[in-house]
């Protein structure tokens, strides 16, 4: 993942000033291509944050500590999809 | 003879009429008047002489009409046969003489029910309802209770229908009806015939201060509500594990293929002490790194069951927590002061994840939108520059200026290179990106919901790449006729007229002498039309 976005909305925030500057301004050929490429660079690491996330379940506990969720419950993950067919 | 139905029996029918409103409370199980029938001659063991004598009925005191009234089960059984209720209730036998029969536990209960439905044939009692279940067949079962004690009670759906109001948790009553006792289990219960409101509920009324109280502090403001985050990296769950609500949570969020980070924070949420329990969970978990929002809730339950998200201690928790909480507290008709503090009040626990997912969408389309203006805005920035070359290279004042003229054409080709070339570059990027995204949406098969957005990258894609060869073509074909008008202009264009220049075979120089060769080199011959590789045999 590119480090030089900060995170998900600041990448969105950014995407949309990428796109305003390249359909208003008359700009030269190289900056909007660089433009181009840096809009896709945030809408790719957009979708990744939205479909590369992981699903994960952990409980807390009262100590503070941070355990795999009970087997019962994790088992739930991905019933959704049998529901479905 | 005794009849033990006598005179305080009557007095007690006589006080029901009278004055309906006394609260009659059950017989306490340890002293039940035992009712003797003709049928059962069996006496109890009586243990001392002497034991508690009719008094009459004290209206203020519920509990007097039966405990003051009869006998305990170990004192001497009441001898005064004067009154008889019922040809039934008539006994024959001689209390006097004492007789130890044990009485088996059949006996005893059905002595006990003859006793309290004819006792309580009809009682007028005021108490709380709670835990009120209306089963299938359409009878209403609660739970009556005062501060003190509490009975079990039912009404049929016969009676129910005719109630003009509608029996809930909470609610204080007054209801008529009579005591049954379901011997199997040694159980009683009021039947209940009618019922009439009293005031609102100790609960109710809890709460109704406690929201006003808050209200009033500016808690529930509008202005104090923070936005949910536009995709949390981790979701703090504080509800019960073996609860319904942490399922309901994880099918939605499974079931709409969104991808979560979960972290519970297990929690009792009924019972003494939830309410703390709950309060300190949120702290704890809102405290977590990462957690950015968190649901707090159970699933549908009594009033009572819900009543924990009706206390103060977990409002201001809520209230004071740094990250945004979503409430998700029983059924949609279910509403608590939790409901009312939290930053979003989702109806239920699934509800709640929806809430969650929905945003996800919400930003995914936003992102689509996004990606399809910036590969529309690049497009057209291609063609407005490609239609540039074009003119550039079709300005007629130009052809007189050759010189210039062939740097501009330089300027040109060099324009379309650079054009090409990051064109190119960035196209393979995106190609790149494509197959990846491909290969990520066919091993993970996200199904229908991300067909959409993969048809969406595909087509963008294509038209991508189709608008930019286009547009590439185009600047090439322009570049092609300026590189025709130049050489029509160059000094070359004599050779259409029949001359041919001779170059060294490396053709780095024009052959000017016959001295400029050897005989056996080779020679480039450039004529108006293609090029001839010849060997020089002689020179002359």
């Amino acid at each position: 993942m590119d480090t030089s976005i900060k995170d998900f909305e600041a990448a969105i925030a950014e995407l949309e000033s990428v796109v305003k500057k390249l359909e208003e301004g008359d700009l030269p050929l190289e900056q909007s291509l660089a433009l181009y490429e840096r809009g896709v660079q945030l809408s790719r690491f957009c979708h990744a944050r939205l479909e590369e996330a992981e699903h994960r379940i952990e409980v807390l506990t009262d100590r503070g500590e941070l355990k795999p969720a009970p087997a019962a419950l994790a088992a739930d993950i991905g019933r959704g999809d049998r529901d479905r067919s | 003879m005794s009849d033990l139905f006598d005179l305080p029996f009557e007095e007690d029918e006589e006080e029901s009429t009278i004055d309906s409103r006394q609260s009659i409370a059950a017989p306490s199980q340890s002293s039940p008047r035992i009712g003797e029938t003709p049928q059962q001659r069996a006496r109890l063991p009586t243990a001392s002489e002497g034991g508690s004598t009719v008094s009459p009925h004290s209206p203020g005191s519920p509990q007097t009409p039966v405990d003051s009234g009869y006998p305990t089960a170990g004192g001497r059984l009441q001898t005064d046969d004067r009154r008889r209720l019922t040809p039934d209730d008539r006994l024959t036998t001689d209390d006097r003489r004492p007789t130890a029969r044990v009485l088996s536990v059949t006996e005893l209960n059905v002595r006990i029910r003859d006793l309290l439905e004819t006792e309580f044939f009809e009682v007028w009692v005021e108490g709380e309802l709670s835990n009120c279940r209306i089963w299938n067949t359409g009878h209403l079962y609660f739970t009556l209770k005062d501060t003190g004690a509490q009975m079990r009670g039912v009404i049929f759906r016969s009676a129910l229908r005719y109630l003009k109001f509608k029996p809930g948790d909470g609610l204080r009553v007054i209801a008529r009806g009579r005591v049954s006792v379901f011997e199997p289990k040694g159980e009683y219960q009021l039947v209940c015939e009618h019922m009439e409101p009293h005031g609102l509920g100790a609960l109710q009324l809890a709460f109704d201060q406690l929201k006003k109280r808050l209200q009033a502090e500016g808690l529930f403001d509008a202005g104090r509500k923070r936005q949910l985050p536009a995709l949390p990296r981790k979701i703090g769950i504080v509800t019960s594990l073996d609860g319904a609500a942490i399922r309901d949570i994880i099918k939605v969020l499974s079931r709409r293929y969104a991808k979560a980070h979960l972290v519970i924070r297990p929690t009792r949420v009924q019972g003494e002490g939830a309410a703390l329990e709950i309060a300190r969970a949120v702290r704890a978990i809102a405290r977590l790194s990462g957690v950015d929002v968190v649901i707090v809730g159970r699933g549908g339950g009594s009033l009572e069951d819900l009543w924990a998200f009706n206390e103060e201690v977990v409002a201001r928790a809520i209230a004071g927590s740094p990250v945004p909480i979503i409430s998700a507290v029983g059924h949609e008709s279910d509403v608590t002061i939790a409901d009312f503090v939290a930053d979003v009040r989702a109806p239920t626990p699934s509800a709640a994840a929806e809430i969650v997912v929905a945003r996800q969408d919400e930003f995914r389309a936003r992102i689509d939108r996004l990606a399809d203006r910036l590969t529309a805005a690049a497009r057209g920035r291609i063609h407005s520059l490609s239609r540039a070359v074009h003119v550039l290279g079709g300005r007629p004042a130009l052809a007189g200026f050759p010189g210039r003229l062939a740097m501009r054409g330089r300027h040109a080709a060099e324009l379309t290179h650079a054009l090409a070339r990051i064109a190119r570059a960035s196209l393979a990027v995106r190609h790149r990106q494509l197959q990846q995204l491909r290969r990520q949406l066919e091993t993970l098969d996200l199904g229908r919901r991300l067909e959409g957005i993969r048809t969406r990258l595909v087509t963008a894609d294509g038209r991508l790449t189709a608008a930019t060869t286009r547009a590439l073509h185009r600047s090439d074909a322009r570049f092609r006729s300026c590189a025709n008008r130049l050489d029509t202009l160059s000094p070359l264009a004599v050779l259409g007229r029949g001359y041919a220049v001779c170059w060294t075979a490396d053709r780095t120089h024009i052959v000017r002498a016959s001295t400029d060769v050897k005989a056996g080199d080779t020679v480039q011959v450039t004529l108006s039309s293609g090029e001839l590789s010849c060997e020089v045999r002689s020179k002359t």
